[in-house]
């Protein structure tokens, strides 16, 4: 993405627009803007530096700084204690923790194929000939994304309440044994990855639309020809088409999926992630252990955790994408 | 040129005006004091509106500013301020009250630093006429400090918001009391009497409670079993009940900060069997096994027995509380029985209004109770401490703090109006005209203090899911327990 950038800018200054031509008079040497050019950069990216420095770079640094102590920030004598490892090696035998990481894959896993298939399904509606008002439709399907997350969680949760929720009155009605989504480990995900599924569905299944539409029509003209059908068509000419969007959409999906807070939060009810830790994904353990239960140092320790497991699986992707690419080649 | 001057002298006239309108703005308000704002971080209901309407009539040149969070945020809010303050004496935009709930009040009082020493305050002349201006209002004499007032407030309450060299660090709102809200209309379909005082007489212990619960689930129909009907709206709720009815909780005073902790001690452990995840049995004697080692402290175990006894009885609908599920299952009447603090009746009220007169309270089993309740505390870098201390001490007074009672249904913590014949007599026509002011009274005497350490809500909290997971047959109780102790070990590390 920041190579993009910078090879768009370049090619925009080798290449100036008419307009500019016509109006700049040309410039003496020592003075005018031009020379200052090098100076004035310095000060047009001065407030995203400061802000990076502000807001990225310093909690980077402070908190890798926090995980190797234990840290009262009200304390006024022992602010801060030097614990060495001991962050870390609690963690990995902190049980809670794992299942925070396996709840946090699961949701992820539960949200991200599901979501992916009704995407495509979606998009191919939407790419059909047939359809009518099509504007209309693609409206519709963003407008989950764009209301609040809590909001949703709210409805969502009433949903899925346990005595009165709107899915088990109908499960009752069926004569079945109500669900408890919140304190059944698995129904828990479910809830909580729907809740993902439909507030994000609709935006990916418009990528996918995009790049289905960038499938050429003399593709499927010749597998028509070829005597293919609707479904022979769609999984030999428009999947094969959708490869590249296909790994974008799942790397997106991953980096959000790791971040997950406000829906399984909303849900339990409490920063912990109700009674066995079901809906406890690793950024609510974070914040629980840094903020509920003030252990700072303990939730850099996570933040840190974090941070590499999000390194490793960014390397599992690079691989993948990369193999994707030369295959295209 | 001339432009430039016509623009010059252009801007002497606006200032000429500006200034004049200043001076004849600032004539007539020499005589009020000085325009503040004080800011006020709190939850909930902690302050409520009539009151402040009064003061602003009292004070025109205050503003009071409301800043409401959650429970949990509000504190993580005031951490954040404090560690501020006491790091590099960054003031920022503080506030000038905060409310502390008193589960994290053994919290505070390990960081003094954070709280200004209500012994070392003076109030001023302000209030010293409310009444003139507000005829419900009481007056406040000048110069009072913390320890002037303390006689005026129950003494446990008090000493909620007092920190270890005996500074004051908050002064206490309301008292919550806890006492049982029942249906009196669902008690009747049941079998079961509808009057206070015979309801009251039928569970005299927890024990007998469950009893009576057990009693009431065998009229219910199979259907409604089957939707969730209860008799209690949460057994958890049971464990918290319980607690405060003993004499200590998780924590021994020992004269330190944080306090002693003693949620576990040394005893007969019951030897844990990880396949079945029950108690193992000795082959030959056939007796459960034991052996030395840590256990929760008795006061925990004996309100985790009771709770779990609730449980498995099945006299509770699992309804969390303050979900939607309770909202609408008070008014469907799911459960017949709240234990409700008396700042819980505002609620019922707002959220069944069509339950009026249905409800009754009778008194908690096993003796007086207590649920809640918020100190008023002065934040160290607090920008007026004066003012804040001047409003404090209003709406805290004994006659303020009647009024909250009449409108709210919040329960005074100052003892010198515990005689008032308003409070004594006073009725409440949602509760079948009960005589809540004199029920909750009795119960709010019985208690006595109960030192609250720092980690308490995390402790609670921990415990509550270990009661949470045996209700939802996820753990057994004894597996459970243990992994309380390991999740408390590492929480009080």
């Amino acid at each position: 993405m920041a190579d993009l950038a910078v090879k768009g800018r370049s090619r925009q200054k080798a290449a100036p627009s008419p307009w500019k031509q016509k109006k700049r008079k040309p410039s003496k040497p020592g003075s005018g803007v031009a020379s200052l050019n090098g100076k004035w950069a310095y000060v047009f990216i001065a407030p995203f530096i400061a802000m990076f420095l502000i807001f990225g770079l310093f909690p980077v640094v402070f908190s890798t700084q926090l995980a190797f102590y234990k840290y009262d920030p009200l304390s006024l004598e022992q602010t801060w204690s030097w614990v060495g490892l001991d962050n870390f090696k609690d963690i990995l035998a902190d049980e809670t923790f794992w299942i925070s990481l396996g709840n946090t894959f699961e949701i992820w896993a539960l949200s991200t194929f599901p979501q992916m298939i009704m995407a495509i399904g979606f998009a191919a509606i939407l790419r059909s000939r047939f359809l009518r008002g099509k504007t209309f439709w693609r409206t519709i399907l963003l407008v989950p994304n764009i209301t609040s997350v809590i909001a949703v969680a709210i409805i969502f949760g009433q949903l899925f309440g346990r005595d009165f929720g709107m899915i088990n009155t109908a499960i009752g009605f069926f004569g079945l044994e109500h669900i408890d989504f919140i304190e059944n480990s698995f129904a828990s995900h479910v809830a909580v990855a729907t809740m993902i599924t439909w507030r994000w569905v609709g935006y990916n299944s418009l990528i996918f639309l995009a790049s289905m539409l960038a499938i050429p029509d003399e593709l499927y003209e010749s597998a028509s020809l070829d005597g293919a059908g609707a479904w022979k068509q769609f999984t030999n000419v428009t999947l094969p088409g959708l490869k590249n969007t296909i790994t974008f959409v799942l790397i997106v999906g991953t980096i959000g999926g790791l971040q997950v807070y406000a829906e399984p939060l909303t849900l339990a009810g409490d920063n912990g992630g109700g009674s066995s830790h079901q809906l406890s994904t690793l950024t609510m353990y974070l914040y629980n252990e840094s903020f509920i239960n003030a252990r700072y140092g303990y939730g850099a320790t996570i933040g840190i955790l974090i941070t590499i497991i999000v390194l490793i699986i960014s390397l599992i992707n690079f691989v993948v994408t990369r193999r994707v690419a030369s295959e295209d080649k | 040129m001339s432009k430039n001057k016509f623009t010059r002298s252009l801007a002497g006239v606006a200032m000429i005006a500006t200034v004049g309108a200043g001076l004849l703005v600032a004539a007539p308000a020499k005589a009020t004091a000085p325009a503040v704002t004080l800011s006020i971080w709190t939850f909930g209901d902690v302050i409520e509106p009539a009151l402040l309407r009064a003061y602003k009539v009292i004070h025109p040149e205050v503003t009071i500013a409301l800043k409401k969070a959650d429970l949990d945020p509000s504190m993580t809010n005031l951490t954040t301020s404090c560690s501020a303050y006491v790091q590099s004496h960054r003031i920022g935009n503080p506030p000038d009250i905060a409310a502390v709930e008193v589960s994290y009040s053994g919290y505070w009082r390990a960081y003094p630093q954070c709280f200004t020493d209500m012994r070392t305050l003076s109030t001023s002349s302000a209030n010293a006429n409310a009444h003139d201006l507000v005829a419900s209002s009481s007056n406040i004499a000048e110069g009072l400090s913390a320890n002037d007032i303390k006689n005026n407030y129950l003494a446990w309450r008090w000493a909620q918001g007092t920190g270890y060299n005996d500074s004051v660090i908050g002064i206490p709102t309301d008292v919550g009391g806890l006492e049982v809200a029942y249906r009196t209309d669902l008690f009747k379909k049941a079998g079961l009497p509808t009057d206070r005082a015979k309801v009251s007489a039928l569970w005299p212990t927890w024990d007998k409670f469950i009893e009576v619960g057990k009693k009431y689930m065998t009229k219910v129909s199979k259907a409604d079993k089957k939707k969730g009907v209860g008799f209690i709206d949460n057994v958890g709720t049971i464990y918290a009940a319980s607690m405060n009815q003993g004499t200590y909780k998780y924590y021994e005073n020992n004269g330190t900060d944080a306090g002693k902790l003693v949620y576990k001690v040394q005893g007969m452990a019951p030897v844990y069997d990880p396949k079945t995840k029950a108690q193992k049995i000795d082959p030959k004697t056939k007796k459960p096994m034991f052996k030395k080692g840590w256990v929760l402290n008795p006061n925990i175990l004996k309100a985790w027995d009771r709770t779990i006894a609730a449980d498995n009885a099945g006299i509770g609908t699992r309804i969390g509380q303050y979900t939607s599920d309770w909202n609408v299952g008070m008014t469907k009447g799911t459960f017949a029985t709240i234990l409700a603090p008396a700042w819980m009746m505002d609620y019922i009220k707002g959220q069944a209004p069509t339950t009026k007169g249905k409800w009754n309270i009778a008194s908690l089993p096993g003796g007086g109770g207590n649920q809640g309740g918020t100190q008023l505390t002065i934040p160290k870098w607090s920008a007026h401490t004066q003012e804040a201390w001047d409003f404090i001490n209003w709406y805290l007074a004994p006659q303020q703090q009647l009024t909250v009672f009449k409108t709210y249904g919040l329960f005074p913590s100052t003892k010198s109006i515990y005689n008032d014949p308003s409070l004594t007599g006073f009725k409440d026509p949602f509760f079948s005209n009960a005589p809540v002011g004199s029920i909750y009274l009795t119960g709010i005497q019985k208690l006595k203090p109960i030192f609250e350490g720092k980690l308490q809500r995390a402790i609670d909290q921990a415990i509550g899911a270990g009661l949470g997971r045996v209700s939802a047959k996820k753990q057994k109780s004894l597996q459970s327990q243990i992994q309380v102790m390991i999740d408390l070990d590492k929480a009080t590390k």
